[in-house]
């Protein structure tokens, strides 16, 4: 009986409390409100570190949902597997006036598989939980706490999380052993932070107030050099009995090493064949070719991501019998095969997609999602993506080349750089022979060569999809009208640096528009490019265009007699440091001669040359989308 | 009206014995020479082929006092390339609700390949099959097949006990990433029980056969902790059996309301149970399927209730309010404007209390139609559920009452005299007004009466009226008024993409889309939160011009269409549109100061088919320095069937090129 008192008495103080308004709308600054869906309006993290095994993560934030866009912030989902629990979870839900509508209960959060849709298995699960509130403004406020039985990872510190995004006040705290040596790298972060002893354990505190929102431009440069945003790193850390230290790529190298210890070894069947395909075998790039055959011919990609299988590859035995692996495991299968024909490769962590610049040369730090293999040779490196079943041997796409990437070597890690290709590698060369009919329609031939990255979406078009499946595509992705693809043909060259040939036949219904006597032809058929962009004057941030290329396209159209120049396009001839253009048509006798050459540049501007280069791209836009019109001759003038 | 695809009762066919059977009942029969083709008959460029694909069902007695149902599945595929490799990996969906469950075991499966002549089998070992917990409710069992590559062929097997014996998943004859050389399935219903069979697609039933026997079942109850109860009894048993031969792939085409709706397939439906169970029927009349809906507690049970809950939240939102109509405008507002709808659940059931929906203010559409129902019902008035099938889920069969037919509840509301239907699950649709996925034919109210309704795309029409006056100002600038009426449903595509980026940027883009030296200038959206209504759009517009000596000007503005909708060459099923259409444009245009026309387009009008079915005007002149100009798409039926498409595609190829046309005015010399 008196327990049940205490407890209804600690119970009305909570209600108590619960009354004050907290977090009313009214007290956020214009500032933060304007183009922001969402307004932090505090963040308390804080980050302990209670041993090289332990580390506890809690959280407390509050975020003010200023319309229906916010919504997607407005719930919580939080990841846990075998190496994370999540210990507690609470939320509250306020209205503009800043009271209290409703707190969660236990139930109400849900528990969910996480698998990725990439993975056949993982072990993520998460719980998550959303109010479903509709009335804006309103108020979240979550309090979760987290325990990681590893270090691997150290949460960082992204105060600002989106665009449309604003914060009114966030801090960051880690708490440490006196003598753990916590690593950290700041950016657009003003000052220091504040240190404090506490206990015999060490304090750090990071704190921002007053972030207005920003809206993400286009060519935009990464977030972190847009915002706030702080990066922690372990110096010693452990997962499931694994032990390291992330103070340098070289050590970081030698933890991943020990996880591949002893998984090279092959079964005999598979080590015979290895003998087998390369004996008599000389040149080491055709050894190379040949083993990368052999894998993509008898493996596929299957992602299993289990525990520490999350970073340790499977043994080349598994692969080798099963026939699958992830890009861990494929990676290894390939090292190991390579070892076998006494060839050395090096196993290479890299973070893969359209973010390049992701690894912090100086600042080690596990941030990698992807594993590729480098096959030292002595002019240069052979790169190979092993989970690939189609890329020729040599060639890292645009989806892994381009950036730095820690290779793994028998003295630690080294941070290499991944291939890159220039203006010269990556080109679109065309050539179009048309015959235009009385009617307006076009019959014609088109030859293409890509190379480079140019070639990446054309080649797995063509590998991803059957023949009639291409055609569904080409029949309706071209931006022409109506228009039926009569015949293709692809033909890869699977080099270091791959190309793909094309040649299509396309009849295009009323290409030209007859409208009267007149006859209006766009000379530019298939390579439209360009763009219009507004409002370049106020831009904050740099332009950053990473992926550098060349086309070059000639195109003969033969018109129908009798009709002779009225208007036609001018020569263009730009050049900018953004590209440069060209674009020209002549008429010699009914035959058109249209050539266009396009150079565009991989850089960095500064805002302030936006107005000269929203120029550049409109002058392409409208060059490549002027007209030709003609006139009919009359017999009887 | 629209078709409907082929439909067969199987119940009362005759049998039609054939020797036939698949190469490969038995597992294990593969041999070198299976490896054979590499390229097969049926799609050449197919990336792997279903060699063979069985099925059974049979009911047996559980240990839980009734029957369980037990499915398998034996399937042999030849993969041919790598793009083929999707078939090696398997996924299992199973269900329970805490005392029920569905339960896999006896999964086998090998992977063949021919090595130096040589068949090489790799057995899949038991730890590869892995459990994935999506809820509480549902599991995914996965598998991959070891040791694939170009050429093999793989085979597996595995067995589902279900508690659910009203739950039989269709049979899928056809497979919409691989031809299917055989598929078949047979389905042993002892003669206490008894099924409807619904088949659907084009592909036709090349063997459909039925077999008596007589087997004995045992039921057994636990009692206690140590006492079982145990039933044994003999009774006859009918195998159905039915196979389809090289079925094709089924290719996705655009403008198709939903693939469900060609696949070939069986359904299955629990019908009655008899002699020596107790005789009970299992809604085999609409009347008897509605009867049981209202009784259902996951769906109406509780509308009949006085349901007094709802009291305190509802009655100040028609509080002094007398008209009927008002009193469930105002209802369906609230319930609107205040409940987040959490999707489609693919059925018609509740999953959670009307109470809980209220208290969390969320739901499936079924859910939060049912409150709205309760709601309206509360306050007096007489509203009823309506069950529909979406185009997603596919066509819903008149004959074939089903409730797994439907996956959609909205709300019919007599009042006065006049019938209005509403869907609250939609934040942006108004009342009245249902999405357009709705309208896919037949559908059902939830009534003693069981009232068949059709919701036909045909009922409806889009219709956008575009009106643009362009006049010299004073200084000789050329400058212009632009009016539009979008359609109900372009102006819900216009409300979301105000809602996601704003005006400013949604005037952006209608910037870019008139083309380029053009400005607009003060711009306004008409009746944006005004649900029930189209939006108006209202924009002024400046013309950049340079004084050139020849002007070409598009009459039509950006307005035309700039790429035929009908991009395939051909097309193998109906191309099923999501409305009717009637869209206007009317242009009068002040020949600019100092210019003179030249050249105007010719007029013309051209009709789809001889019908008339759709229609395109275009009809322009130049009177006293003004030109009027007017272009019409009409289009008064919404389903084409293949033959037409030519027909269809040719009509749009002329409408994209006459849009295209141009006038020519030069300067006056």
């Amino acid at each position: 009986m008196r327990i049940l008192i205490v407890w209804s008495l600690l119970f009305c103080v909570t209600a108590l409390k619960a009354a004050d308004p907290k977090y009313p709308v009214s007290a956020i600054p214009e500032i933060l409100k304007k183009d922001a869906d969402v307004v932090k309006r505090m963040e308390e993290i804080s980050f302990q570190i209670i041993s090289t095994g332990e580390t506890i993560l809690h959280k407390k934030y509050a975020l003010t949902i200023l319309n229906e866009n916010g919504d997607e912030y407005a719930g919580i989902s939080e990841y846990y597997d075998k190496l994370i629990t999540i210990t507690s979870m609470e939320g509250t839900l306020y209205d503009a006036s800043g009271k209290v509508l409703k707190r969660t209960k236990n139930k109400d959060i849900s528990d969910l598989s996480a698998v990725n849709g990439n993975n056949l298995i993982d072990d993520s699960r998460m719980k998550s939980h959303h109010f479903y509130y509709r009335e804006y403004p309103y108020t979240v406020e979550y309090e979760v706490e987290q325990k990681f039985s590893n270090t691997l990872f150290f949460p960082n510190w992204y105060p600002q999380e989106d665009e449309k995004y604003a914060v009114e006040q966030s801090s960051y705290t880690i708490i440490c052993p006196a003598d753990y040596s916590i690593r950290f790298r700041a950016f657009n972060y003003k000052g220091e932070p504040e240190v404090t002893m506490e206990k015999g354990k060490k304090k750090m505190r990071w704190n921002i107030t007053s972030v207005p929102a920003i809206k993400l431009p286009f060519a935009s440069p990464s977030w972190k050099e847009m915002t706030t945003v702080v990066y922690f790193a372990p110096s010693e850390f452990e997962i499931q009995g694994y032990k390291g230290n992330m103070s340098s790529w070289k050590d970081f190298g030698k933890f991943q090493a020990s996880l591949n210890a002893g998984r090279d070894v092959l079964p005999a069947n598979i080590s015979e064949t290895v003998n087998r395909l390369t004996a008599g075998v000389s040149d080491t790039r055709e050894k190379i070719r040949i083993l990368y055959n052999f894998l993509q011919k008898n493996t596929r990609y299957i992602s299993i991501q289990l525990g520490i299988g999350g970073w340790q590859p499977f043994p080349a035995t598994d692969v080798a019998t099963k026939g699958y692996g992830d890009c861990k495991g494929l990676t290894n299968y390939m090292y190991s095969l390579l070892k076998a024909a006494g060839i050395k490769s090096n196993y290479t962590l890299v973070y893969a997609g359209s973010n390049k610049d992701v690894l912090i040369e100086d600042f080690p730090s596990n941030r990698f999602n992807h594993v590729i293999l480098c096959v030292p040779l002595a002019k240069d490196s052979v790169w190979l993506e092993c989970t690939s079943q189609t890329l020729p041997a040599g060639y890292m796409s645009d989806f892994t080349g381009n950036r730095k990437a820690l290779m793994i070597t028998e003295e630690g890690g080294v941070v290499v750089r991944t291939p890159q290709y220039g203006i010269k590698e990556n080109t679109e060369i065309r050539a179009i022979k048309a015959k235009l009919d009385e009617d307006g329609n076009l019959n014609m031939s088109v030859k293409a060569s890509y190379g480079g990255t140019e070639q990446d979406d054309v080649s797995s078009l063509i590998n991803a999809l059957s023949k009639e499946k291409v055609q569904k595509v080409l029949q309706k992705e071209l931006e022409l009208s109506t228009y039926d693809i009569q015949s293709f043909k692809y033909e890869e060259t699977k080099e270091v640096l791959p190309k793909v040939d094309e040649q299509l036949e396309i009849l295009v219904s009323k290409y030209a528009t007859i409208s009267g006597k007149r006859l209006f032809i766009m000379p530019n058929i298939l390579n439209r490019g360009g763009v219009v962009l507004n409002d370049q004057k106020d831009r904050a941030f740099d332009y950053v265009y990473d992926n550098p290329f060349r086309q070059e396209d000639t195109y003969e159209i033969d018109l129908p007699e009798g009709y002779e120049l009225e208007s036609a396009p001018s020569e263009i001839n730009l050049k900018s440091k953004f590209g440069t253009y060209t674009s020209s048509v002549k008429l010699v006798g009914h035959k058109i001669t249209y050539k266009r050459v396009r150079e565009h540049f991989a850089g960095r501007y500064a805002a302030k040359e936006g107005v000269a280069l929203a120029e550049f791209f409109e002058s392409v836009y409208r060059s490549d989308r002027s007209k030709m019109v003609f006139v009919k001759k009359t017999s009887n003038p | 009206m629209r078709l409907i695809p082929l439909v067969i009762f199987c119940t009362l066919t005759l049998p039609a014995f054939s020797q036939k059977e698949s190469p490969f009942t038995k597992f294990g029969k593969i041999s070198a020479s299976t490896f054979a083709t590499k390229v097969y008959a049926i799609d050449s460029g197919a990336n792997a082929i279903v060699l063979s694909d069985i099925g059974s069902a049979s009911l047996e007695g559980n240990s839980k006092g009734w029957f369980s149902l037990v499915t398998r599945k034996h399937k042999v595929v030849h993969i041919l390339n790598k793009n083929g490799y999707d078939e090696a990996n398997v996924e299992i969906h199973l269900y329970t609700n805490g005392s029920d469950e569905e339960k896999l075991d006896k999964v086998k499966a090998v992977t063949y390949n021919l090595e130096n002549g040589k068949v090489v089998e790799t057995s899949m070992e038991k730890s590869a099959v892995f459990k994935e917990k999506i809820n509480k409710n549902r599991l995914v069992k996965k598998f991959t097949m070891p040791n694939v590559k170009e050429g093999s062929i793989i085979e597996y097997d595995y067995q589902v006990t279900s508690d659910f014996i009203g739950n039989l998943d269709p049979w899928l004859f056809q497979s919409t990433s691989s031809p299917t050389l055989w598929s078949e399935f047979v389905f042993s219903v002892p003669e206490f029980f008894s099924y409807n069979f619904l088949s659907r697609g084009f592909h036709g039933i090349d063997i459909n056969e039925r077999k008596d026997r007589t087997a004995s079942f045992t039921v057994r109850q636990t009692q206690t902790a140590s006492s079982t109860e145990s039933f044994n009894f003999n009774a006859g048993v009918t195998d159905f059996r039915w196979v389809m031969k090289d079925v094709p792939e089924l290719k996705t085409e655009s403008f198709t309301s939903s693939i469900m709706n060609h696949i070939s397939r069986m359904e299955f439906q629990l019908a009655s149970k008899q002699y020596p169970l107790e005789v009970q029927n299992f809604r085999t009349s609409w009347t008897e399927l509605t009867k049981g809906l209202l009784q259902n507690e996951s769906f109406g049970s509780i509308l009949n209730n006085s349901n007094n809950w709802l009291s305190d939240d509802i009655k100040p939102v028609y509080a002094s309010v007398n008209s009927g109509e008002e009193k469930a405008r105002r209802l369906y507002n609230y319930v609107r404007d205040n409940f987040s709808c959490t999707g489609k659940s693919g059925y018609i059931y509740m999953d959670q209390s009307l109470k809980n929906v209220l208290k969390t203010k969320k739901g499936t559409v079924a859910e939060i139609n049912l409150l709205l129902t309760t709601m309206l019902r509360y306050s007096g008035l007489d509203a009823t559920p309506v069950i529909l099938s979406t185009t997603k889920h596919g066509y819903a069969i008149e004959y074939s009452p089903m409730t797994s037919s439907f996956d959609y509840v909205i709300v019919q509301l007599k009042d006065n005299g006049k019938v209005f239907y509403l869907d609250a699950s939609d934040n942006l649709l108004g009342f009245n007004r249902l999405p357009l996925d709705c309208y896919n034919g037949h559908a059902r109210v939830v009534n003693e009466t069981a009232d068949a309704l059709v919701f036909s795309p045909d009922s409806l029409t889009e219709s956008k009226t575009t009106l643009l006056i362009i006049n010299n100002d004073e200084n000789g600038k050329w400058k212009g008024r632009m009016s539009q009426t979008p359609g109900y449903y372009g102006s819900y595509d216009i409300r979301e993409k105000v809602k996601d980026k704003g005006k400013e940027e949604f005037f952006k883009e209608v910037e870019k889309a008139f083309g380029l030296d053009i400005k607009i200038l003060s711009p306004s959206i008409d009746s944006l939160k005004n649900y029930e209504t189209p939006v108006a759009l209202h924009y002024d517009v400046e013309f950049l011009t340079n004084g050139e000596s020849t002007i070409y000007v598009n009459p039509m503005f950006g307005e035309g269409y700039k790429k035929n909708l009908f991009t395939a060459a051909e097309r193998y099923y109906p191309v099923e549109m999501p409305y009717t259409m009637d869209e206007t444009f009317v242009l009068s245009m002040e020949v600019p100061k100092g210019y003179e026309v030249d050249e105007l387009p010719k007029q013309m009008i051209a009709k789809v088919d001889e019908e008339g079915s759709g229609l395109f005007e275009y009809r322009i002149s130049n009177s006293q320095g003004r030109i009027s100009f007017r272009c019409r798409i009409k289009f008064n039926r919404s389903l084409y069937l293949p033959e037409e498409y030519p027909n269809l595609r040719e009509f749009f190829n002329m409408v994209v090129s006459k849009q295209s046309e141009q006038i020519v005015l030069k300067k006056k010399i």
